[in-house]
């Protein structure tokens, strides 16, 4: 299928179905890539950072404000329904905002995409706490767990599937996140370059950028499922074997 | 009754939901130690509250509970161990781990308390699946689990609130079975839920019929089956007369 796909890359524009600007062929971009590889590896440090900073502060805003949310039942009517409909929002609206607020330097990105990423993880880790089954903590009571052993014992481990899906998606965001904020107003990064070298209809310079946008996703969601899938082993619950006493 | 020692006294239980709705009403019963008591009754008669009550995880309106002699005003699992259907097994911890979790509360060595962990195993008959996960166990397999959990802390007494509701019928009564092979190994008194009329009889020193709502003691059943029971017994006149004596009684409470 990739080989496929790689192959019409390469012909497609070869053959002349496509003109060049439309779509470079595999071996231009990649020659771009070749050629000014500093160029993009400075881009891709910087917006690695950014996405660092961003995921950072979502995973640790999100749990926390989560945690609260869902523990705690009278905030969670009060809040959740707020926090949902924002989630609704189009939050790339208040980026210029943000160039105004933190400059067009790193700080403006990393903010957006943190705010942006953050609305994913805490909505799903108020969701893991709120829907625990009663009967874990019914359970641990009745073995004599303390409130701190019954959060760090059931409450943690119990809604952590769910955070991680949070934090999946937080994460996936915080990419799209920095790198439409790069396109949008920056000098440095994957997505500057992306305008940067669209603006001067350099085609095979945006498809190198596109394509170490798409390798940076493809990286990230390997990396989370393969994290994800070392710490949950239970997720499979459901499958049971034929009833044998 | 001198000279015989209650594990659980109970005397004028009663129970109102938010001031208003009578849930439990006059309750007393006594079971003394080392007795097998099933509390049998139409669904939404309180005695699941009752349990809680019993186990200390809920508190009453009035009246007084006494567990060992003593008041229960919360959990304390070194007197009593509540097991319950099979939905309360920690899905992320393997069946060992989940029978060593009330160990681990308590800070009981690693060592000491693997040993304990696969001792009960055994004894429910799971020797050899202790690295399973609950969602890798059959139903009958998850029950036994959790039977091995309540008996872990080696509390005198054990609460059993409808543990077998989910099995299947030959599961189920496969399950009750074990569950008498392995009350006969130990000394605990216990009081078992449940709304299956043949396995209170199967299973029981004593049943207690509880009316529908609000929960009232109706009738006490002595089960004079002697030890220990076996499936045929189902089929004698006495079994059949003590489970027609609970259906009538339940059946005339509206």
């Amino acid at each position: 299928m990739l080989v496929i796909f790689l192959l019409l890359w390469e012909l497609v524009p070869r053959t002349g179905l496509l003109p060049e600007l439309f779509l470079p062929s595999l071996s231009s971009t990649l020659d771009v890539l070749y050629q000014d590889w500093r160029i993009y590896a400075a881009a891709l440090w910087v917006t690695l950072y950014e996405v660092a900073l961003a995921m950072l502060i979502a995973c640790a805003g999100g749990i926390a404000a989560g945690a609260v949310v869902g523990g705690i039942a009278r905030l969670r009517q009060l809040l959740l329904p707020v926090f949902s409909s924002l989630y609704a929002v189009p939050i790339v609206i208040l980026y210029p905002v943000f160039t105004a607020w933190f400059g067009v330097g790193s700080e403006s990105k990393v903010a957006f995409a943190g705010i942006y990423a953050f609305f994913p993880v805490m909505l799903s880790t108020a969701a893991g706490i709120r829907t625990i089954d009663p009967q874990f903590l019914l359970a641990a009571r009745s073995m004599g767990a303390t409130l701190t052993q019954q959060v760090t014992r059931v409450i943690i481990p119990a809604s952590l599937p769910t955070v991680f899906a949070g934090l999946r998606l937080g994460g996936a965001l915080a990419i799209i996140g920095v790198v439409v904020a790069e396109m949008l107003t920056a000098a440095a990064g994957i997505g500057y370059l992306v305008t940067l070298n669209r603006t001067i209809l350099d085609s095979p310079r945006v498809f190198a950028a596109l394509l170490m946008i798409l390798i940076l996703s493809v990286a990230y969601y390997l990396l989370a499922r393969a994290v994800e899938s070392r710490f949950i082993v239970w997720q499979s619950a459901g499958k049971e074997l034929p009833s044998t006493v | 009754m001198a000279g015989v020692i209650h594990a659980i006294e109970v005397e004028g239980l009663s129970h109102v939901y938010g001031g208003a709705v009578s849930a439990l009403e006059n309750i007393s019963f006594s079971v003394a130690a080392g007795r097998f008591t099933v509390i049998v009754g139409p669904s939404g008669c309180g005695k699941t509250s009752l349990l809680m009550m019993l186990a200390g995880l809920r508190a009453q309106s009035q009246g007084t509970i006494l567990c060992q002699g003593r008041p229960i005003p919360g959990p304390d699992p070194q007197r009593v161990g509540v097991i319950f259907q099979e939905a309360s097994l920690y899905p992320w911890l393997t069946a060992v781990e989940n029978i060593e979790f009330p160990l681990s509360l308590r800070g009981t060595p690693k060592n000491e308390r693997r040993k304990r962990a696969g001792a009960m195993l055994e004894l429910v008959g799971l020797a050899g699946f202790g690295e399973r996960y609950p969602h890798e166990l059959s139903g009958g397999m998850k029950q036994r689990v959790s039977i091995a959990r309540g008996l872990v802390q080696d509390p005198p007494v054990l609460l059993m609130d409808e543990p077998f509701a989910a099995l299947d019928e030959q599961t189920r009564m496969t399950m009750g079975h074990e569950l008498l092979r392995i009350w006969s190994t130990t000394s605990k008194t216990v009081v078992f839920i449940t709304h299956s009329l043949t396995e209170a009889v199967y299973l029981a020193d004593e049943v207690l019929v509880m009316s529908a709502r609000p929960g009232r003691i109706i009738d006490r059943i002595a089960v004079p089956l002697p030890r220990p029971r076996s499936y045929d017994m189902m089929a004698t006149d006495v079994f059949g007369r003590l489970r027609d004596r609970i259906w009538q009684q339940i059946r005339k409470t509206p």
